[in-house]
């Protein structure tokens, strides 16, 4: 019969009483545990997206820097055109439904950077179909060293969306065929093919019936090197996967134009054309040629990419600001919070304590008279309210692992990265409910800290019990 | 001539009491031997509590001696005194504060715990004083599940737990009825015959003072007078009244005639 058992006593003998201290406890601590855990969601979700919008500048500024005498060209997406092959190829991430909003985060473009920041940063590779003869003459304008008729389609599901009572139908990029022609003049001498073959063989001269899958289409497909892919109906051999290379291709499988012609049931048409320019000197006169020859095209070059670019990472800056602006926020309303709980839980074991002192004022005489020294009726004290605050820490550890997303989700400020009118659209927002987790540090923590707290909150009223005359034991009622 | 075991020399005891000092206790010289069976009286207010407090260590006097097997406890510090209480003293109370959590075995070990007497010992020793206080089979009920004569019965076992110098009860009988007080009377001079327990007892019940040796008398915190108790009688054999040798079933003195088993004379 030790201390620690008279202790464990005291408190399962008012079994209602300890209940209803316990509950209370417990969720103080479970609000004390979901705030840090999902404070830190959020900055560890700023961080993963801070990383991933470097690489994806990175990545693009380097592409660009390879492609420095390739002029885009395509036509001006406009809405016409939507639905332009509504057998089984759509040339836009529209849907049939327009004036929609669109979420680029998901639903990834025909050009620009599809996956996860779609929505035609650099609409170079054009989503409006344009017909290859028509433009013919670009390839006689001096200083012009090709011309690549490219074919890009997006394929998907489409999915409607209902918002403030109107449907809109997306469609959901699965993934994106891009047709090459594979004369060896133009694949040999310009940068038109995957650069990052990570399995398998690039695509080669004269090649049909074959694609390089990215490793995305590779994971949907669920195929690899030398497997056969059903892409809309038709039969392709897997020569090689490519890994992405900074621009546009994470869920781009190439194939050869004609491939893509046929199998889209688009001869003669295609979604851009590519021209290089003899030099990085004549870009620019050769980009006004274009344009005078032909005003209806968007034409678009390494430099004007470079500043959409540079645009881009300012906006991503701005918007790295604002998150980081409301995650100080987030931190100081987390401490705040954090501060009040600590202090209702030590508040609740202190006068709880209090009043139990009070009330077994006898016993503590009793227990003196008997000859028990003043540490060890302190120590009986402070235990009791160390257990009943680790009991109230189990179960709001307990509470916290179910409802550690909605605590942190009613309790602290919203964190969104919001970069409007900028090629990033909106891009997703910090940290979700899904993603506030309890770690094993962070239970340990709540555990030290339940004992801490049941020690400072019955540290005075275990002091006073100490203090108790031993002649109370003599008083009687 | 018997080894004194408490002795107390000039003994004063005074309150404040807002700006007024009232005197609980004053000049009190007292000797109980050991082996001695002592009953104090006296009316409310008289200073029997606070005599008691102050025999038991769990209050201070404000002047005097008071030598407790040999240790003068008015000298010692507040903080030690916890060790002389308990080594050396056994409480009994009016209302038996055993504690409800615990049952009866446990409430017995629990001044044994206090001198770190080891798990078994102190299980062994419990029952053997719940099996002398007539509880055996009952070790394992808690207080609620006891009646009132036996709760009593623990909390004396639970006074003999450390075999204390002296046993110091406060009212015992107070809290019981008619069958139930004269046994616990009973039971504490048996262990004062028998084991040679020292005992003082606070009461009101003259019936139960008189089985006791000795019944002094407080008034105004004075020991005002003192007699024999029919302990002392049955002890030596002897006629209270007259002296005269009696035998220990006879009710009446052979030679002066005077009832041997009830002391119905009130101070």
């Amino acid at each position: 019969m030790g201390i620690a058992n008279r202790a464990f006593r005291n408190i399962s003998r008012r079994k209602i009483r300890a209940s209803l201290v316990i509950i209370a406890l417990a969720f103080s601590m479970a609000i004390m545990i979901s705030i840090p855990a999902g404070a830190s969601a959020n900055q560890q979700s700023a961080q993963s997206l801070t990383q991933t919008l470097s690489n994806t500048i990175s990545l693009t500024e380097s592409s660009i820097n390879q492609t420095a005498t390739q002029i885009d060209c395509s036509l001006t997406p406009s809405f016409q055109n939507f639905g332009f092959n509504p057998q089984n190829s759509t040339f836009n991430q529209f849907g049939p439904g327009p004036r929609g909003t669109f979420d680029p985060s998901q639903f990834g473009g025909g050009g620009g950077i599809p996956g996860e920041f779609g929505g035609g940063a650099f609409a170079g590779r054009g989503s409006t179909p344009m017909n290859e003869s028509l433009y013919s003459d670009i390839e006689s304008i001096q200083n012009v060293a090709a011309t690549v008729p490219i074919l890009q389609a997006s394929e998907g599901t489409n999915q409607t969306i209902s918002s403030f009572g109107r449907s809109f139908t997306l469609l959901r990029v699965e993934y994106v065929i891009q047709g090459i022609p594979l004369n060896s003049s133009l694949i040999d001498s310009f940068p038109i093919l995957p650069t990052n073959i990570t399995a398998g063989r690039n695509l080669k001269t004269e090649d049909s019936g074959v694609v390089v899958l990215s490793e995305n289409n590779s994971a949907f497909f669920g195929v690899g090197v030398g497997d056969n892919v059903t892409i809309l109906g038709r039969v392709f051999l897997v020569v090689g996967i490519h890994g992405t290379s900074g621009v546009s291709d994470r869920t781009t499988l190439y194939m050869s134009l004609s491939d893509a012609q046929t199998l889209t049931n688009n001869a003669g048409i295609v979604t851009s054309l590519e021209v290089f320019a003899a030099n990085s000197d004549v870009v620019s006169s050769v980009a006004d040629a274009i344009g005078t020859l032909h005003p209806e095209l968007t034409v678009t070059t390494a430099q004007d990419r470079l500043t959409s670019l540079q645009n881009m990472q300012n906006s991503y800056n701005t918007a790295l600001a604002n998150a980081q602006t409301t995650l100080n926020q987030t931190q100081t309303t987390a401490v705040e919070e954090i501060v009040v709980a600590i202090s209702a839980t030590s508040m609740v074991v202190l006068f709880v304590m209090l009043y139990t002192v009070r009330e077994r004022t006898k016993e503590i005489g009793t227990l003196k008279a008997i000859g028990f020294s003043n540490w060890t009726i302190m120590s009986q004290f402070m235990l009791e309210g160390v257990l009943l605050s680790l009991i109230a820490g189990v179960f709001g550890i307990a509470i916290a692992s179910v409802a550690a997303p909605l605590f942190s989700g009613l309790l602290l400020p919203a964190v969104t990265v919001v970069a409007q009118g900028t090629p990033f659209g909106r891009a997703p927002g910090l940290a979700s409910a899904a993603t506030v987790t309890l770690t094993p540090i962070l239970v340990l923590i709540a555990l030290g800290a339940a004992v801490v707290l049941g020690a400072l909150g019955s540290l005075y009223p275990a002091w006073r019990a100490s203090k108790t005359r031993p002649a109370e034991a003599m008083k009687y009622e | 001539m018997s080894e004194p075991i408490l002795k107390i020399e000039n003994l004063s005891k005074s309150y404040s009491l807002g700006k007024r000092d009232v005197q609980a206790l004053s000049g009190i010289n007292l000797q109980v031997n050991k082996g001695e069976f002592v009953s104090i009286m006296g009316p409310s207010g008289s200073g029997k509590t606070t005599l008691l407090n102050v025999l038991g260590c769990l209050d201070k006097p404000t002047g005097g001696k008071v030598f407790l097997d040999g240790v003068d406890i008015a000298s010692l510090p507040e903080k030690e005194l916890y060790k002389i209480r308990r080594s050396k003293v056994g409480f009994v109370f009016q209302t038996f504060n055993l504690l409800p959590y615990l049952n009866a075995r446990e409430n017995v070990e629990i001044p044994m715990e206090c001198v770190g007497t080891q798990k078994n010992e102190r299980s062994q020793k419990a029952n053997g004083l719940l099996k002398s206080v007539s509880l055996e089979g009952r070790e394992e009920h808690r207080p609620h599940r006891l009646s009132a004569g036996e709760q009593q019965r623990v909390a004396i076992a639970r006074a003999l737990a450390n075999d204390p110098a002296i046993i110091l009860a406060d009212e015992p009988t107070g809290n019981l009825d008619g069958k139930n007080k004269q046994d616990i009377v009973k039971l504490l001079a048996n262990l004062n015959i028998n084991n040679g327990t020292t005992i003082i007892m606070v009461t009101h019940d003259s019936q139960a003072a008189a089985q006791s040796e000795r019944i002094l008398l407080l008034k105004d915190g004075k020991i005002s007078r003192e007699k024999q108790g029919l302990l002392l009688a049955k002890k030596k054999l002897l006629c209270p009244y007259c002296g005269s040798k009696v035998q220990p079933d006879e009710t009446r003195c052979p030679s002066c005639k005077k009832a041997l088993r009830q002391e119905e004379e009130e101070f």
